[in-house]
């Protein structure tokens, strides 16, 4: 019997390892994949979102705690593919957009949005509109994600979005951030949406994925 | 090694203090009263009872030093140790005696009533930078011949802490004094466990009036520590010069430290003040002027090298408002203040000249005072010398928040600030609703007040002193307000 509880706790604390062999054992037991996913490592995920939004816990210990996840997510991964009935992870692209080397701030959204059981294709810095959009189609990408820091590679952002456009990639969303940005600009270039921080950054995720899910139903 | 801010020399401080034991021994102070004058007769000073003056031989006063303790202990209302002022200890604690009060719903400036002190006694007992409280603001609700005692009773009725306090008349002390007894097995216990700091001011330059000369009697005779307070005004009465300044400054703490040590032995005595300039033109005493804070580090250097303990009202501003220049000025005095040891800093929630007490600005300072405190921690190696092991572990995983470096340190390395001290960026901001710092303020208030709680007294306890009350009170029949 796997015991979740104690699964969640373990997530919560960080402990990778530990989380990689529960995850294993208990499909190893027969539990559904999308039960392990669910009950093993989205539910303790979903405390440590709570927590970290009520002060209890800070950006290090969200930080393990999505390693911790990307642990059993790894065990997951190839299965959910596999598995029709499961559902697969949803992919996000992202990268500094051309110009700019500054890849704090979107590393850290990488990694928080890694907790949140996004898979992410990191392109890393200076990315070109083709990049994005190779990528975006090689991944079957749900979300784009685009940073830069500096106003004169922001406006960048815009070449990308028309880029992604042109090339028919109606279904991606495109979501932005870094310090020069804001909802106004994301507006203006034609973005889905723009975050302000790492944690709000999943939020729009999670929200964009959820919308885009209502809509094909 | 803690940051230390040094203004004067050791030589030059020895300089000052020689001048002041002869300003003392040639010019003497002036006395007023009686009663007291013949009180110091008796404890064997030398009083010119004629001339109403006393020159203190220079050996009197560096005895009563000598007698006079390196560390003044104060106790809670249970009688447990709470603070040391001693060091480079620091405390924040909020100033004694405003005469008005910033309506926190209205932000009117208005008479203090009796519930103002019981709701600033609740908030301020929580705050978790201000080590012990102090009798605020006078409220009005009462007949001003009992308002110290009455406020002294309404802060030890809501708050365990020290209270820093003082009394407004010649025979105020007594009163209060056998309130704070409630507190204690005995007269005995309150002086070896004293629970509260009192103010006794001079009246520059180098006289003691009857009421503060009373006032260091009684509590010579009752135990309570005493923090003497000269309120130089540089340019007026006062050299308008650092250094003289501190010699009139140090003359009259120390006349006032000889006069306890005379009545008692051992009385707990704190080097204090309140020195401000003098205005030239708006002829108003800037206690937050910078040759002010001049003054008050380096008579806090002067106390230390006399192993005295000190206060300074450094936490404070002289503005009518919680606006720019009240956060500029009380965060610069503080941080001034705790990177001179001074160990008691008086302020808190005060504006325009310690006349005006902001509830709102009290939790704002509380903030401050935990940015000051954070500053002055001494720096130390903590596993990260040699560092190429952690620059490597950097390198490697390109950022260390998850590091066992980080995860060990940051919590006690990387302060982070309340509400009021925002950090978020614009949108974050936004999204939170555009707060500004009073809605944070109000926010904490109510927190506070809603759920903050201070163990209640025995309503027999409550009954036996508002007796007292009764009884005292020059007012016939006087009626005590309600506070709860």
């Amino acid at each position: 019997m796997t015991d979740y509880a104690f699964m969640n706790q373990c997530l919560f604390e960080g402990k990778h390892e530990e989380v990689k062999k529960m995850t294993e054992e208990a499909l190893a037991a027969g539990h559904p994949v999308q039960e392990v996913l669910e009950d093993g490592l989205i539910a303790g995920m979903r405390v440590v979102g709570e927590d970290f939004k009520h002060n209890r816990i800070f950006v290090p210990e969200v930080l393990l705690a999505a390693r911790a996840m990307k642990a059993g997510m790894a065990i997951l991964h190839p299965l959910l593919t596999e598995n029709k009935d499961a559902t697969p992870s949803e992919v996000i692209v992202m990268g500094t957009v051309k110009g700019d080397l500054h890849d704090i701030g979107k590393n850290l959204v990488g990694m928080m949005a890694e907790g949140a059981g996004f898979k992410i294709i990191d392109l890393g810095t200076n990315t070109s509109a083709a990049e994005f959009i190779a990528a975006v189609k090689e991944h079957n990408a749900s979300i784009l994600g685009m940073s830069a820091l500096l106003t004169t590679t922001m406006i960048y952002m815009k070449t990308v979005v028309d880029a992604v456009k042109e090339a028919g990639l109606s279904s991606v969303k495109i979501c932005i951030g870094g310090a020069p940005t804001g909802h106004k600009f994301a507006e203006e270039i034609g973005a889905d949406g723009y975050a302000a921080d790492a944690a709000s950054a999943v939020e729009l995720f999670k929200r964009l994925i959820s919308e885009k899910t209502n809509a094909s139903q | 090694m803690r940051p230390n801010l040094q203004l004067l020399e050791t030589s030059l401080i020895e300089r000052i203090v020689d001048e002041a034991l002869t300003v003392l021994e040639k010019t003497g102070v002036d006395l007023e009263g009686d009663e007291a004058i013949k009180r110091l007769l008796d404890a064997g000073l030398p009083v010119d009872a004629t001339e109403k003056k006393i020159r203190f031989p220079r050996k009197l006063v560096e005895e009563a030093i000598q007698s006079s303790p390196s560390c003044v202990s104060l106790f809670n209302r249970d009688g447990d140790l709470h603070a040391q002022l001693q060091g480079e200890s620091v405390h924040f604690v909020p100033a004694s005696s405003a005469l008005r009060v910033m309506d926190r719903t209205t932000s009117e400036i208005r008479d203090p009533t009796s519930k103002d002190l019981v709701e600033f006694a609740k908030v301020c007992d929580g705050l978790k930078n201000i080590s012990y409280l102090a009798t605020a603001f006078t409220p009005q609700d009462v007949p001003q011949d009992m308002a110290d005692a009455w406020r002294l009773y309404l802060i030890l009725a809501h708050s365990k802490k020290p209270v820093v306090s003082g009394a407004f008349t010649s025979y105020g002390v007594e009163r209060m004094a056998r309130i704070m007894a409630y507190f204690r097995k005995d007269r005995e216990d309150l002086i070896q466990k004293p629970l509260a700091l009192f103010t006794c001011c001079p009246n520059t330059p180098l006289r003691w009036g009857e009421d503060p000369l009373h006032n260091i009697i009684d509590c010579a005779d009752w135990g309570i520590p005493i923090e003497i307070v000269p309120v130089l005004l540089l340019g007026m009465i006062s050299p308008a010069t650092t250094i003289g300044a501190l010699v009139l400054h140090t003359a009259e703490v120390l006349s006032g430290l000889a006069i306890a040590q005379a009545i008692r032995p051992g009385t707990p005595v704190v080097f204090g003040g309140a020195p401000a300039t003098f205005h030239m033109r708006l002829m108003t005493n800037p206690m937050t002027a910078v040759e002010a804070l001049q003054i008050y580090c380096s008579y806090g250097q002067i106390a230390r090298h006399l192993k005295l303990p000190s206060q300074a009202y450094m936490g404070l501003s002289d503005s009518k408002r919680n606006d720019a220049q009240a956060g500029a000025e009380t965060g610069i005095g503080m941080f001034l203040a705790a990177l001179s040891g001074i160990n008691s800093v008086s302020g808190p929630g005060m504006l325009d000249y310690v006349n005006c007490f902001s509830l709102e600005k009290l939790v704002f300072d509380d903030e401050l005072a935990a940015h000051a405190l954070r500053f002055i921690r001494p720096v130390t190696v903590k596993d990260d010398l040699p560092t190429q092991e952690l620059i490597a572990e950097l390198i490697q995983e390109r950022h260390l928040l998850t590091s066992e470096h980080t995860l060990q340190y940051w919590p006690e390395e990387l302060y982070l600030p309340g509400p009021l001290i925002d950090r978020t960026n614009w949108d974050q901001w936004e999204l939170a609703g555009s707060k500004m710092p009073r809605d944070q303020a109000l926010e904490i208030i109510d927190e506070q007040l809603d759920n903050h709680e201070v163990e209640p007294l025995e309503p027999a306890l409550h009954h036996e002193i508002q007796d007292l009350f009764r009884k005292t009170c020059k007012v016939k029949d006087v009626i005590l307000p309600e506070f709860s």
